[in-house]
């Protein structure tokens, strides 16, 4: 467990951590952008660029939260979790983009494969 | 749902809280019940917990920060950790605003709007924007997140009591929402092979940075790669 900071310890450390270490280096780059993105066109290439970053960097971060995953979820098998993710993408392709029913059924498969296979 | 040019804002920030309730907002509200267990494991107050989801409004760095105190990592590397992992909020929000602009609009309210960006509002946005009035699509916008973030908050909230009570299969399937969201949010926004190229790449090239690169800066190595072959692959395709 990280420690508080001694000299800004009190009752409200948990708020100004939060400020400093989360809010703060989240934010910045919501902030940011709206300076890039002044006198940018909506159908620019370079906005093919950027949103074709954005798109990888979510895909990583689902890859990360997969791979390495955070709390009791790093309890179920890792082939579950794999398995969660395609059953997402295959209800996808096959059904038309029904995204409620791509959900359930990657639901499905990851608490019905921690509760047949229990932890890893 | 469509919204009509002549519609007054009320009714147009209705449409925004209806689509959010269709579906997107019920998936983060659930996917961000994880953060109040995660907050609750490292004896952080429920109200910083809640707080994190309005304010950090970003599943995976809030994920990283209260999982790196339990780990006990320095509080500079939580910061750059954060730092890097948010890092794709430039990109997104740069890619969104031009769609929400309009002449005259302040500084204030592009900040208030960018503030709202994740991955919902993002690929929800993108996709449903375009075919909204432009003069409508702030107040639509504003509605659909402001949705999103009033059940998020109460997820967060339920999460920070009850999670710990669930059986496994229950508690891994709520932390693993956020993933499968993301995805299912990224394949139904895919429009070309471009998109398809960025995605497969992203989910391939992240785990394979991470081993060896590693340091924060991983993700946004993975992401630049992936990102610039995927522009390559969807130019091929589009006519001189």
């Amino acid at each position: 467990m990280t420690q508080p900071i001694a000299w800004l310890d009190g009752p409200l450390w948990p708020y100004l951590a939060l400020i400093l270490f989360a809010v703060l280096p989240t934010e910045i780059w919501r902030w940011l952008a709206v300076v890039f993105a002044r006198g940018l066109d909506a159908d620019s290439a370079l906005l093919d660029w950027v949103r074709a970053v954005a798109t990888a960097l979510l895909a990583g971060i689902v890859a990360k939260l997969i791979v390495s995953p955070p709390g009791v979820l790093a309890q179920a098998p890792i082939l579950v979790r794999i398995g969660a993710l395609a059953a997402a993408v295959a209800v996808m392709a096959l059904s038309r983009r029904r995204m409620m029913l791509a959900v359930l059924m990657a639901e499905a498969v990851l608490i019905g494969g921690v509760w047949l296979f229990g932890s890893a | 749902m469509s919204v009509s040019a002549d519609w007054g804002w009320q009714r147009v920030a209705l449409a925004g809280v209806r689509d959010a309730l269709s579906l997107p907002a019920w998936i983060v509200g659930f996917g961000l019940v994880g953060i109040g267990s995660l907050a609750h494991d490292v004896g952080y107050p429920v109200g910083s917990a809640v707080l994190s989801t309005i304010l950090v409004w970003a599943g995976p760095s809030q994920v990283l920060f209260f999982a790196s105190i339990a780990a006990g990592a320095a509080w500079s590397a939580i910061a750059i950790a954060v730092a890097f992992a948010s890092l794709r909020f430039l990109p997104m929000t740069v890619a969104i605003l031009p769609l929400l602009r309009r002449p005259g609009q302040s500084v204030w309210l592009q900040l208030l709007l960018a503030h709202y960006v994740a991955v919902t509002a993002w690929t929800e946005g993108l996709r449903r924007l375009p075919s909204i009035p432009v003069h409508q699509r702030v107040v639509y916008f504003l509605g659909f997140a402001n949705t999103c973030m009033a059940l998020s908050s109460i997820g967060t909230f339920s999460g920070y009591y009850l999670l710990g009570q669930l059986p496994l299969p229950f508690a891994a399937g709520l932390l693993c929402l956020t993933p499968i969201f993301f995805l299912v949010s990224l394949t139904a926004g895919l429009r070309h092979r471009g998109d398809v190229t960025a995605l497969v790449l992203g989910l391939v090239l992240a785990p394979i940075c991470q081993r060896f690169i590693g340091g924060g800066f991983d993700l946004i190595v993975a992401g630049l790669i992936a990102g610039t072959v995927a522009v390559f692959v969807g130019q091929r395709r589009k006519p001189a």
